[in-house]
C-alpha cells in the first residue's frame, strides 16, 4: 500500500515536472542562444550563452518600450481585477439575495456577456463617443466588461452557500446595507474571490486582442503587445522573442510565490463548507 | 451592453467596403481638434508601420534622414502586428477615423480590399509621383485615383539555389521546366535535396511560389490574362498556362523531388536548409535574402537566384512584386506635412537613406535611384531580370482577386493530397467567393 503511493507520487511530480518546468527550461535555453541557433528552435544548450546581450536587447528595442509596456500592464491588470471583484461581488450578491420580476432578465444579460463575442468596431465608436477611446481607463473598463459576466457567475453561485441568517444577524445588530456588504460578506467572499483573481489577472495580464484593438500608439503597448516585435512572416529573431517570454513570465511567478500559500489557503477554505 | 453586444460580428467581416464607406461618413466629426496645419511651423506626424526588423529600419532610416533636414518636423513611428492581425487593424483604424498621418501596407490586392477610393487621399495630382515607375502605380491605383509612394525594393519571385552545389554537380542555371527538372534528379543523384518546401509551422505561404511565381510565364502564353481573370472570362482550370503552376508542384511531389521533411519544415529551416547547402533549390521571394544574411552572413555568397522557368527557352523572364507602400487616410490632420514627407520618400535621397539603413534586396521603384555595387549574388541576379527588362508583375498586382485559401491548395498539391488540376480547380471556387465579395462585375 506504502509503495504505491510512492509511485504514484513519483509518476505525478514526473508529470507536472514534464508539464511545466520542460517548456520553463526550454524558454530559457533559446532566450540563452544566438539568433541564427534559436531558431531551429532545438532543446539543446546553447553554444554561447548570451541571455545577458538578449535581454538588454529586449529591453532597449523602441526606445524601451518594454519598460512601459510592463508598467502598462501591471496597472491594467491590478485596475481591472480590482474592478471586476468589487462590482463582480456587488451584482453576484444582490442577484442571489433579492429576487425579483428583473432576476431572469440580469440572468439573461449576464449568460449574453459570456457568449455573444465582442465587436470591434461599434465599441470603438462607443468609446470615441465617450472620449475614452486610447486611454488607459478605457481599456481597463473593457476588460471589466468582458471579465464581469464569468466574475459574476462565480460569485452568485458562492453567495448561495452564505447562510441568510448571518445577513439578518448584522440587519438586527443594526448595520446598513453598505456596512453588511462590505463588512460581513464581502469578508466571507474571501475564497471565491482569490479564485476570481488568480483565473482573471492571469486573462487580462496575458490579453492581446483588447489592447491591440482598444488601446493602440507606442506609449500605450501592453507586454504582450511587444511580443509582436520579434516574430513575423520573414524575419525571426526566436532568441528575443523567448528573452521576451521569459522576462515577461517573471511578474506572475513572482505573484504567484509571494501569495502562493494565502492561495492555497484560500482555495481550500472554501472547500470545507460543502 | 445587450444592444451592443447583439450586434457583434466576428472582426474579420467588418472589413467590407459597405462598411468602410458608412464608418467614415459616421466619425467624420470625432476627431475634431485642430485645423490644417500649414507645413511652416512645428508639425509632429505619426506613421503606423508594422513591427517587423526589415520595415521599423527602413523607416527609422527614412524618419531620420527627413527630420535631420527638416528640424521642426518630429516624426514618430508607431507599431501594429504584421499578418492577418495586421489587416485587421488597418481596417478597424481606418474605419473608425483613427489613423495616424500615415501608415505603411502592401499594394496590389490588399490594398484593394481597403476600399482606397473612400478611404485614402489621392495623390495622383502630387508632382513628386512622377518619379514613382508606372509598374509601381498600376499596384497602387484604383478607380482614377494613385494613392501610394513606394517604400523598399522590388522582389522577385522565383528560386534561390546554392551556388556551390550547382558548381559542384556541374550544372547551368535552368531555362526551361524540363532543364530544372534534369537538374533537380542530378542534384538528387547526389544525394542532396533537390527542392526545398517548407509546409510547417506558421509557413504554408511558402508553398504558394511554384503557382505565383509562375506569372511571367502565363502572360508570356497568354498575354492579357489577369483582365480575362478579373473579368471571369479565364480561371485557371481552364487555361493550361495557368494550372501548369499547380502542375509542377504535383510533379515536384511524385519525383520525389522534395526534402523528405517538408511537412514540418519551416521557412527558418528552409533557409538553413538551402544557405547550408543540405538543399539546393527552394523557390522563394528574394526578400529571403535579407534573412540569410542575418543568419548565416558567411554563407552569403553561395546563395544565387533564378526565375521559374517556363517552356520557352527563348523567353526567361522573373515575376516580379512590388514592395509596400506609404498612404495618407482621408480626414488627416497634417495631410500638407504627410505630403512632403512622401516627396522626400519618392525622391533619391529617400532611396538613399533606405540603403543606407537595411542595404538592398532589389531595385527601387523609384527614377533616379542608384544601387550600391557589392550587391549579394542573388540580388544581382534579380538585377540581370530588371536590366534585361524580363519582368512581369504577378498577379496579386494586376487583378484585385486572389482566394484566401491558395496556400491551402498548394499544400494539399505538393503533398500528393491533390492533383495540379484539382488544385486549379479548387483555387477557381476559392476566387469565386472573394470576387463576388468585392462585387466585381461578371461574377
Amino acid at each position: 500500500m506504502k509503495t504505491r503511493r510512492y509511485v504514484a507520487g513519483g509518476i505525478a511530480i514526473l508529470a507536472s515536472l514534464v508539464v511545466f518546468v520542460v517548456p520553463f527550461v526550454f524558454i530559457l535555453l533559446t532566450a540563452g542562444k544566438g539568433r541564427a541557433e534559436a531558431n531551429q528552435l532545438e532543446f539543446t544548450w546553447p553554444t554561447d550563452w548570451q541571455l545577458w546581450e538578449n535581454v538588454v536587447e529586449v529591453w532597449n528595442t523602441r526606445d524601451g518600450m518594454f519598460l512601459t509596456a510592463m508598467i502598462n500592464s501591471v496597472i491594467l491588470t491590478v485596475a481591472s481585477v480590482s474592478g471586476m471583484v468589487v462590482l463582480g461581488a456587488m451584482v453576484g450578491y444582490v442577484l442571489q439575495r433579492r429576487k425579483g420580476w428583473w432576476t431572469p432578465v440580469a440572468n439573461v444579460l449576464i449568460l449574453a456577456g459570456l457568449i455573444i463575442p465582442p465587436a470591434v468596431v461599434p465599441t470603438i465608436w462607443v468609446m470615441q463617443g465617450l472620449g475614452i477611446y486610447k486611454t488607459l481607463p478605457g481599456l481597463v473598463m473593457i476588460e471589466i466588461a468582458f471579465g464581469l459576466a464569468f466574475t459574476v457567475l462565480l460569485i452568485r453561485a458562492f453567495v448561495a452557500n452564505i447562510p441568510r441568517e448571518l445577513d439578518e444577524a448584522a440587519l438586527i445588530d443594526g448595520a446598513g446595507p453598505l456596512r453588511l456588504f462590505f463588512q460581513v460578506v464581502f469578508p466571507l467572499l474571501r475564497s471565491v474571490i482569490i479564485t476570481v483573481v488568480v483565473v482573471q489577472s492571469v486573462f487580462v495580464f496575458n490579453d492581446f486582442q483588447n489592447p491591440l484593438y482598444f488601446l493602440p500608439g507606442n506609449e500605450n503597448a501592453t507586454v504582450q503587445l511587444t511580443l509582436f516585435n520579434f516574430q513575423s512572416q520573414f524575419n525571426q529573431m526566436r532568441n528575443l522573442l523567448f528573452t521576451d517570454i521569459l522576462l515577461i513570465t517573471i511578474p506572475p511567478l513572482l505573484m504567484y510565490m509571494f501569495f502562493n500559500r494565502r492561495i492555497v489557503a484560500g482555495l481550500t477554505s472554501g472547500a470545507i463548507k460543502g | 451592453m445587450l444592444s451592443r453586444k447583439i450586434r457583434a460580428r466576428r472582426l474579420g467581416a467588418v472589413g467590407t467596403v459597405a462598411i468602410a464607406g458608412l464608418a467614415l461618413a459616421g466619425c467624420s466629426g470625432g476627431g475634431g481638434a485642430t485645423d490644417d496645419e500649414s507645413a511652416s511651423g512645428p508639425v509632429e506626424l505619426t506613421i503606423l508601420i508594422d513591427s517587423t526588423e526589415a520595415t521599423v529600419s527602413t523607416m527609422q532610416g527614412l524618419v531620420d534622414a527627413y527630420t535631420a533636414e527638416n528640424p521642426d518636423v518630429t516624426i514618430e513611428l508607431e507599431n501594429r502586428p504584421q499578418g492577418s492581425e495586421g489587416d485587421n487593424v488597418v481596417k478597424t483604424r481606418l474605419q473608425t477615423g483613427d489613423m495616424p498621418d500615415l501608415f505603411w501596407y502592401n499594394s496590389g490586392s490588399l490594398l484593394q480590399a481597403l476600399a482606397p477610393e473612400q478611404t485614402l487621399v489621392d495623390l495622383s495630382g502630387e508632382s513628386f509621383m512622377d518619379a514613382v515607375t508606372d509598374t509601381f502605380k498600376a499596384g497602387v491605383t484604383a478607380g482614377e485615383g494613385v494613392y501610394g509612394v513606394p517604400v523598399g525594393n522590388a522582389m522577385g519571385g522565383g528560386v534561390l539555389y546554392n551556388k556551390k552545389v550547382y558548381e559542384q554537380l556541374g550544372l547551368e542555371v535552368p531555362t526551361t521546366w524540363a532543364d530544372f527538372i534534369s537538374n533537380s534528379e542530378a542534384i538528387k543523384a547526389a544525394g542532396i535535396d533537390p527542392i526545398i518546401q517548407s509546409y510547417g509551422a506558421d509557413s504554408t505561404w511558402t508553398s504558394q511560389l511554384f503557382v505565383l511565381g509562375d506569372y511571367y510565364n502565363v502572360e508570356a502564353a497568354d498575354p492579357g490574362w489577369a483582365e480575362k481573370f478579373t473579368a471571369n472570362e479565364a480561371h485557371f482550370a481552364d487555361t493550361p498556362s495557368a494550372q501548369l503552376g499547380f502542375d509542377h508542384l504535383q510533379e515536384g511531389f511524385e519525383k520525389g523531388l522534395y526534402n523528405a521533411d517538408f511537412g514540418t519544415t519551416t521557412y527558418a529551416d528552409a533557409l538553413e536548409k538551402l544557405a547550408t547547402g543540405t538543399g539546393a533549390q527552394y523557390p522563394m521571394l528574394t526578400f529571403a535574402v535579407s534573412e540569410i544574411q542575418a543568419n548565416f552572413p558567411d554563407n552569403l555568397q553561395d546563395v544565387g537566384f533564378f526565375a521559374i522557368p517556363g517552356e520557352d527557352a527563348s523567353d526567361v523572364g522573373m515575376t516580379t512584386w512590388l514592395s509596400a507602400a506609404l498612404y495618407i487616410p482621408q480626414g488627416g490632420e497634417n495631410e500638407a506635412a504627410a505630403k512632403e514627407f512622401l516627396a522626400f520618400v519618392a525622391s533619391p535621397e529617400g532611396c538613399d537613406a533606405q540603403t543606407e539603413a537595411v542595404g538592398v534586396t532589389g531595385p527601387y521603384f523609384i527614377d533616379g535611384c542608384d544601387l550600391p555595387a557589392d550587391l549579394p549574388p542573388a540580388v544581382q541576379d534579380l538585377q540581370a531580370y530588371f536590366d534585361s527588362g524580363k519582368t512581369f508583375p504577378a498577379l496579386e498586382f494586376l487583378s484585385p482577386v486572389k482566394g484566401p485559401s491558395l496556400e491551402q491548395i498548394t499544400v494539399a498539391v505538393g503533398s500528393g493530397i491533390n492533383t495540379g488540376a484539382e488544385g486549379a480547380a479548387l483555387y477557381d471556387d476559392d476566387v469565386l467567393k472573394q470576387a463576388q465579395q468585392l462585387g466585381l462585375e461578371g461574377w
